[in-house]
């Protein structure tokens, strides 16, 4: 878009989306790539720092009301501290917040993922342009559901 | 979730309804339902002092409030934070740095903070911000932190909100000048050199009190307090001043009137503002349509176009 061209302030809120690091990972260069690209496709970025609890991203993303948690790691601990995550948010019945995952993980490990209602799950070399796509189509669908309410 | 539900959970604090209140608010996405929640919330309010943290960008705002967070719970405050940073003026999106800085304060006081981005505002605050203090208020907050972006000179919003105004500095920002400038060094309740422990925080300090000092006014009069967040100096000074001018507002002060009064007038501003901005789209295609605009006086063409927009422009109004 065009500086000064900037008319979308009385439509939509643009997606909001919360970056984590979940457990003991502390390489965040990737995730400040991620936060540019997605703050240039337009979205509003939380990134939760270095190493928060599940507990604090699932409190973080529900005090800023996110559309979608990013999880992200590359120390090979997806299955237990992704599931932590997803399982916080069904115990505090949360189902209007999209996760999707990423880092190094091993093919075999993305059904469980998914399973688990964590998709994309994308490695290195993924193409940005495919995560942030991703990324919009999982937030709409969280939107629609958080515009239930009547 | 209901709508009566959703007000019935702001009413009693509950972190979901009040994240999601804000989200319709800050959105306009659904503006029947935000008008329904303003409605219902609005008798409970009014009653919380809202304190405003401004200044330059990367004097420590974020990391003060951290600190602020643990010692006025400690206290006994029912305390809520909302941080605005910037958008992008090319895609309007933004990174909301603010709670990286103050993510362990965070969780250890169980406080409330939300960050909210300007989208597109100038001025320091965002529009949402207003319609979130009122949640944060009828959700019984009784002291709500507002952090405004890293503010230039002129980024003065938050008079129109806070109660008490600290601006923050940090030391060797700038000369005496600098800090008769007019703009962010007037508004000031609490004035705050942070970063106490560099080179320079006592002569800034000194700069501030004397500049200060010149024309003593008959009220309150600002006090400058020197602080170091990570190991705490200053902040007990700071939160005496903080609850010092607490009082003297509520025993003087027509703050609370003037804002429920500049509400209504911004209120009104905003319904222009998105008739003007309507308005804008239109000549914008018409000018796109048309060539060789740049060796005419613009205010020409301005007018020209206005003589036939500006009366529709008027019977929308009506």
């Amino acid at each position: 878009m065009e500086p000064g061209k900037n008319q979308r302030l009385f439509k939509d809120k643009p997606i909001k989306v919360l970056l984590a690091k979940p457990g003991i990972d502390g390489h965040d260069r990737g995730m400040f790539v991620l936060a540019k690209a997605f703050r240039d496709a337009g979205m509003d970025v939380i990134y939760a720092g270095l190493l928060p609890t599940p507990e604090e991203v699932v409190d973080t993303a529900v005090n800023e009301d996110v559309d979608v948690i990013a999880l992200s790691l590359l120390n090979g601990a997806h299955l237990t501290v992704f599931k932590k995550v997803v399982d916080l948010m069904t115990k505090r019945g949360i189902d209007d917040i999209a996760v999707v995952g990423g880092g190094t993980i091993p093919d075999e490990d993305k059904p469980k993922l998914e399973k688990m209602g964590i998709s994309g799950n994308y490695g290195p070399g993924t193409p940005l342009s495919v995560i942030i796509e991703h990324i919009t189509e999982r937030a709409i669908e969280a939107r629609k559901k958080k515009l239930g309410i009547q | 979730m209901n709508k009566e539900e959703l007000i019935e959970g702001i009413l009693r604090g509950d972190r979901r309804a009040v994240s999601r209140a804000i989200s319709i608010l800050e959105a306009s996405m659904n503006a029947e339902l935000g008008r329904f929640i303003l409605n219902s919330i609005y008798p409970h309010t009014g009653k919380s002092q809202i304190i405003g943290i401004t200044g330059p960008p990367g004097v420590g705002k974020s990391t003060m409030i951290g600190k602020l967070c643990e010692l006025l719970v400690e206290q006994g405050s029912n305390l809520a934070v909302l941080a605005v940073d910037a958008s992008s003026p090319f895609t309007n999106g933004s990174i909301l740095g603010n709670r990286i800085r103050m993510q362990s304060d965070l969780t250890k006081s169980g406080v409330y903070m939300r960050s909210l981005s300007t989208h597109g505002v100038s001025g320091g605050l965002s529009r949402a911000v207003w319609e979130a203090t009122s949640v944060l208020e009828a959700a019984g907050h009784d002291t709500i932190l507002v952090e405004t972006v890293g503010a230039g000179q002129a980024d003065l919003d938050i008079l129109e909100l806070a109660d008490t105004i600290a601006v923050v500095l940090a030391p060797g920002l700038g000369d005496e000048l600098q800090a008769i400038k007019a703009g962010i060094m007037e508004i000031g309740n609490i004035f705050i050199v942070n970063k106490k422990d560099r080179e320079g925080a006592y002569l800034s300090m000194k700069e501030i009190e004397d500049i200060l000092s010149i024309n003593p006014g008959k009220g309150w009069n600002p006090p400058v307090v020197g602080t170091n967040s990570l190991t705490g100096e200053g902040f007990d000074e700071l939160i005496r001043y903080i609850s010092e001018h607490n009082r003297y507002e509520k025993d003087n002060g027509g703050k609370k009137r003037r804002r429920v009064y500049n509400t209504i007038l911004m209120a009104v501003k905003m319904r222009l503002d998105s008739m003007v901005a309507e308005e804008l789209e239109v000549v914008r295609e018409r000018l796109s349509a048309e060539e060789q605009l740049h060796s005419r006086n613009p205010y020409e063409i301005a007018d020209e176009y206005l003589k036939e927009d500006v009366k529709r422009l008027i019977s929308f109004a009506k």
